[in-house]
């Protein structure tokens, strides 16, 4: 909401304040001033001027020499290109020598042109920040002020201090002018009043009453409850003055024909706003008679707004029609049949009360967002439509030439039809207890303070016992609905700044759910160990999930920003492989990265969760990574990772989540994840349940996701392990000394090295410790088909020393047990 | 008829030379082993030194008006061999990716090849989320989980959000269908858990909850998906005093000591009174606790932080909790705000583009 700092002061005029100091001041009190701009900053130093002489520049056409008078019989001659400069005796804008013209940035200064130099330059409104645009020189209206008059003196509407309000939706009434004036004087702690023309402004009247030039039928009160009309006659369309012109420029609007304009500037004062129709385009029934109906559209029919577009309506929406069939859209937009043109002589003012929520619904329906709609929206005063109407027609009177026809017309349910004087508005009645207000803020707010300030925001204060009255809340403020909405606009006007900062003695809570401590434990493990951390979309597409053969989507998304993020991911593989391919493409190779997030699977019957939760999608806790380039080296040439690092690290996370051993076992070719490469998918086990799998992404998959190049994934969940890892137990340190024995087996390549291990293991007997592959050879003397494998036994007994027979004893069953039960022979 | 033919006649040795082309060149990519071996073969036809391009260059021989008939036939030579280069290199692709995919498994009983320990980094968001939480644990809050997908009720109705009410505006929300057809959402925001947890827990409560929300906005200074940290207290006289004196609390552990903090009065549909909090500006403040003004915080000297207020009454009723009995306050924050503060960030598509080179700067 733009507001004007001068009109401000009009309503209020013993706001003494400076434009600083009001927004300042707004902005505590919740209406806060996101933008402060100086309309027509150039015009302070730019007189008024009479041109005096015109003569053609002596080489240039298109050029003139305007000689100006600047009064007191000063006079002066300036270089001109405008196509528009006037006869002699026109009035325009000079801007001096030393003129600093702030929207073009610019000093007046002596400047040849054409040979011919000029002092000065007179101004267009553009020049002069009045306007974004113009088409020639300011033409000044004849007696505007004598010549020699500074023009923010002759025309003050042309200087403003213009504030940029972001007003919160509960706050209709910041949406004009008055509003706002009302909460400066509250602020402020001076009198308000609220603004009626006086009546001399509405003393031309004709001799024909409002009544009888229409009439006006609600058909759908609840959506209509108020429908109120005046009228006026005699009217000449022309131009508004330039206090009125200048006034709508610096708040955003264009200025277009005096009528249409006092339909906008009533709006900007009183933030009601209201339709002016041309009476004799308002088209009579079938019996001759001109008619205002409002009632809810029927299916099916139409109606082109005045934006050129044809709107099919449906049943909810609300028509101000006329004897033919509608002419606008209730609250939301007219329509191009009744609207006022240049030949007007008799106009209806319209101003009613639209029911919010359903001019909403029909303005979100027709993608449709106008000043009217975003008023009715949140709540115009139902209260001020006679003031509004009055308003309107003193204005039209004054700028239009015209006479009021006699009365207004108010239809409101209830009443009698077409009264001249509304009903009065009903107003909701809260009861106030002073002492809430240090029950809610902790700030100890006196009652007759409180009372004080809710009276200066206009709610009447009655029945007082003590420190409890009851409060009558004004029409104008449909968000105060309850007591402790009153006692939140006493700390707001009294001052936030008053409340003093208190820890509160907190009784602690514990976690419910478990996820966010899950969560930092994986993150914190993948961390340490080398990864780091990718935040990835939880959107993705169906393409995508197809190509890592992912559970289809539980999710689709009814209104998605783009057509790859309409649904949400079932594998957190997606996103951090769009990671690997953006930085592939930016050429960096090297990516280890983890994600800690939820997958969105189809609803499951869960014990845990509340029966009306059982449609929501199962949000299940993963872990993932994807590895890609070379591992870290130290000193030495790097070399790819391999799967057997895939291996590490997705061993390690299960490790370290749970504390308990985890495993890894290979996925035979049938059921091998099938986004993962069959030679290399493994599953990783701990309790002998799996909780993940790894291996490098199926070819397939990575040319489907354009991925260039090979990458290793791993996903795991990490639901089952929320209740933390496990708690490890102490083993005795031992005590007596260990002897190893290392042993090189050559064996047939394609024998997996895990069985052999396992084979030793048995074969070493009890005393053994620990078997540990240390080295894998494979060429040289070792035969082709083969591989040597070397391992260290390390045997021990915890209650003595091992005598060396005891060892070679059990050792040498180890190759014999090799021997018989893989062929293997010692590496020679 | 063949030893009749003129051996000079240009065009007929164009023929010849077209039609042995033409009879042998299938054979040879066929024979082709390898990718290469069928690019090399491809080349050697269609090549700038090719065969094809070599009977091209006798075209100029033959006589004017048999040219264009005899280019016609090459091009449609041409076109043959492309189209064949193009179904053998698609044969041998297929062949290499079965071959690739039947090769000797690696074997996985070998050991793991254990991490290097070796630039592991969190994400900024992460690491303010965590910052976050703990200053809040530490002050007695603990953690309610909430549902990333949610029913309408929990993420407005029962906040207190009119229907068909302009505050709605405030928050463009991504919708789905839930199972049976019911209308479900992504949350916009962690408020949602509010309601879980007072319909789930008695009072007093004091809990947080971080987590990913989102909203239909993408632009450099907002993300469809973020995160947001909310915090409530609920138990017998709490007031704006203690609201107040948590965030100063917040504000000093998280942007160090002397921050100030203030509240401005402000509107969010599930408190009343509600307000913005701003901290004293972080970026331009001087040694004596001063602040010059900087474009950070538009020359204010105060940068807007979070939204907060004393939990509406009405949100109370929907969760069965007495709002005469009990009272509470609420505030919620996003983390990439803070994050973007922290590391000087400047556009928020950074914090989800994942670039190795961005993670290990944090």
């Amino acid at each position: 909401m733009k507001a004007s700092y001068r009109w401000l002061r009009e309503l209020v005029p013993s706001l003494e304040a400076s434009p600083a100091d009001v927004a300042a001041r707004l902005t505590h009190a919740g209406l806060e001033v996101e933008g402060t701009s100086e309309y027509g900053a150039g015009t302070e130093s730019c007189l008024v001027v009479r041109v005096s002489g015109v003569r053609p520049h002596p080489t240039k056409s298109g050029l003139r020499l305007v000689t100006v008078d600047r009064g007191a019989a000063a006079a002066q001659e300036v270089v001109c290109g405008a196509p528009n400069v006037p006869e002699p005796g026109g009035l325009v804008v000079l801007a001096p020598l030393g003129a600093y013209l702030p929207a073009k940035d610019l000093t007046i200064a002596p400047r040849a042109i054409a040979g011919v130099t000029s002092e000065g330059m007179l101004c267009s409104e553009s020049e002069l920040g009045l306007s974004d645009e113009s088409g020639g020189i300011i033409v000044l209206p004849p007696g505007t002020a004598e010549p020699g008059t500074p023009l923010a003196v002759a025309v003050p509407n042309a200087r403003d201090t213009i504030y940029e309000i972001g007003l919160t939706p509960n706050r209709p009434d910041g949406l004009g002018h008055v509003g706002l004036a009302r909460e400066l004087a509250a602020l402020f702690e001076i009198p308000f009043g609220m603004p009626r023309p006086k009546p001399e402004a509405l003393a031309k009247v004709a001799d024909v009453a409002t009544k009888d030039l229409v009439a006006i039928a609600v058909e759908d009160a609840e959506r209509c409850p108020h429908y109120g009309a005046a009228g006026a006659v005699d009217v000449t369309i022309g131009p508004a003055p330039l206090w009125a012109k200048y006034r709508l420029q610096a708040l955003g609007v264009r200025s277009i024909s005096n009528v249409v304009d006092v339909t906008n500037l009533v709006m900007l004062e009183y933030g009601h706003p209201m339709h002016a129709f041309d009476l004799d385009r308002v088209r009579p029934d079938a019996s001759g008679s001109r008619r205002i109906v409002v009632r809810r559209a029927k299916d099916g029919e139409s109606l082109k707004t005045l934006d050129g577009v044809d709107r099919k309506l449906v049943a909810d929406d609300l028509l101000i029609c006329d004897g033919a069939g509608p002419v606008a859209l209730a609250g939301v937009m007219g329509g191009a049949s009744s609207e006022i043109q240049d030949d007007t002589k008799r106009v209806l003012f319209e101003c009613a009360f639209f029911e919010p929520r359903g001019v909403r619904r029909t303005a979100r329906r027709n993608a449709m967002h106008t000043e009217s709609s975003h008023r009715f929206e949140r709540g115009v005063d139902p209260g001020d439509v006679a003031a509004v109407l009055d308003r309107a027609v003193a204005l039209t009177i004054e700028l239009a030439g015209a006479a009021a026809t006699r009365g207004r017309v108010h239809v409101q349910p209830g009443a009698p039809a077409g009264q001249a004087e509304p009903a009065p508005t009903a107003k909701r009645a809260l009861r106030f207890r002073g002492q809430r207000v240090r029950e809610v803020t902790g700030v100890d707010v006196p009652f007759a303070v409180s009372a004080g300030i809710l009276a200066r925001l206009g709610c009447e204060i009655a029945k007082t016992e003590g420190d409890t009255c009851e409060v009558l809340v004004p029409t104008h403020r449909p968000d105060l609905g309850r007591e402790v909405d009153l006692v939140e606009e006493v700390i707001r006007v009294h001052g936030m700044d008053s409340v003093p900062a208190e820890l509160p003695p907190i009784r602690a809570s514990r976690d419910v759910g478990g996820r966010e401590e899950l969560a930092r434990r994986a993150k914190e493990v993948c961390a340490a160990i080398g990864l780091s951390e990718a935040i990835t979309f939880s959107f993705t597409s169906e393409r995508a999930l197809e190509a890592l053969a992912a559970p289809a989507p539980a999710v689709k998304l009814d209104n998605p920003m783009a057509e790859h993020q309409n649904v949400l991911r079932t594998t957190l593989l997606v996103g951090l492989l769009d990671a690997v391919k953006n930085a592939r493409r930016r050429d960096e190779r090297d990516v280890r990265e983890f994600t800690v997030g939820p997958v969105f699977l189809a609803p499951a019957a869960a014990a845990t969760r509340a029966e009306v939760d059982a449609v929501l999608p199962d949000e299940r806790l993963r872990v993932a990574f994807a590895l890609a380039g070379d591992r870290p080296a130290w000193l030495e040439k790097p070399k790819p990772l391999e799967v057997w690092d895939a291996k590490g690290y997705a061993l390690e996370i299960a490790r370290r989540l749970t504390g308990k051993p985890a495993s890894v076992v290979p996925a035979s070719r049938a059921e091998a994840p099938a986004h993962l490469h069959p030679r290399g998918a493994a599953f990783v086990e701990v309790d002998g349940q799996r909780v993940g799998a790894f291996g490098p992404l199926h070819p397939d998959a990575v040319d489907a996701l354009e991925l260039d190049g090979e990458v290793l994934v791993f996903e795991m969940e990490l639901d089952p392990f929320a209740a933390g890892a496990a708690t490890p137990k102490f083993a005795a340190i031992p005590r007596f000394p260990a002897s190893a024995r290392d042993v090189a087996l050559v064996v047939k390549d394609g024998i997996p090295a895990g069985e052999v291990e396992a084979a030793v293991r048995a074969a070493a007997g009890p005393l053994a410790e620990a078997v540990r592959l240390f080295d894998r050879f494979v060429g040289g003397q070792v035969p082709a088909g083969h591989a040597s494998l070397a391992f260290r036994v390390v045997y021990r007994s915890p209650e003595r020393t091992l005598t060396d027979a005891e060892v070679d004893a059990a050792h040498a069953n180890v190759v014999a047990t090799a021997s018989s039960k893989f062929g293997a022979t010692l590496r020679a | 008829m063949a030893a009749q033919t003129e051996p000079a006649d240009p065009a007929a040795n164009i023929d010849r030379a077209l039609e042995g082309l033409r009879a042998g060149f299938a054979a040879r990519f066929g024979a082709a082993p390898t990718e290469q071996a069928l690019r090399d073969e491809n080349a050697k036809i269609l090549g700038k030194k090719g065969e094809l391009t070599a009977i091209l260059k006798e075209l100029k021989d033959a006589p004017p008006d048999q040219r264009k008939k005899i280019g016609e036939r090459v091009n449609a030579l041409k076109q043959e061999v492309e189209a064949g280069f193009e179904s053998c290199l698609r044969d041998l692709r297929k062949k290499a990716r079965a071959a690739e995919l039947d090769a000797p498994p690696f074997d996985l009983t070998l050991p793991e090849r254990l991490p290097l320990a070796d630039g592991g980094h969190r994400h900024p968001i992460s690491r303010v989320r965590e910052d976050v939480v703990n200053v809040f644990r530490q002050l007695g809050f603990a953690v309610f989980d909430g549902p990333e997908v949610e029913h309408e009720e929990n993420n407005f109705g029962l906040l207190g959000y009119p229907p068909d009410h302009p505050a709605t505006d405030m928050q463009d929300t991504f919708w789905t269908k839930g199972e049976a057809g019911k209308k479900l959402l992504l949350r916009s925001h962690t408020s949602n858990v509010q309601i879980r947890a007072m319909k789930a827990v008695k009072p007093p409560m004091a809990f947080i909850a971080p987590g990913t929300v989102y909203r239909r906005d993408d632009d450099a200074t907002h993300s469809p998906m973020f995160h947001q940290i909310e915090a409530f207290l609920v138990d017998r006289n709490v007031t704006l005093a203690h609201l107040k004196g948590v965030l100063a609390e917040f504000a000093e552990r998280i942007y160090g000591p002397g921050t100030p903090v203030r509240l401005r009065p402000s509107y969010f549909p599930f408190v009343e009174p509600g307000a913005e909090v701003d901290i004293g500006c972080v970026f331009c403040k001087k040694a004596d606790g001063t602040r010059a003004g900087c474009s950070l915080c538009k020359h204010t000297g105060w940068i807007e932080i979070l939204g907060c207020g004393m939990i509406h009454p009405v949100v109370f009723e929907n969760c069965g909790i007495d709002p005469e009995e009990w009272s509470g306050f609420a505030l919620g924050m996003g983390l990439e705000r803070i994050a973007i503060l922290r590391y000087g960030i400047p556009n928020i598509k950074l914090l989800f583009e994942n670039d190795p080179r961005f993670l290990a700067q944090f």
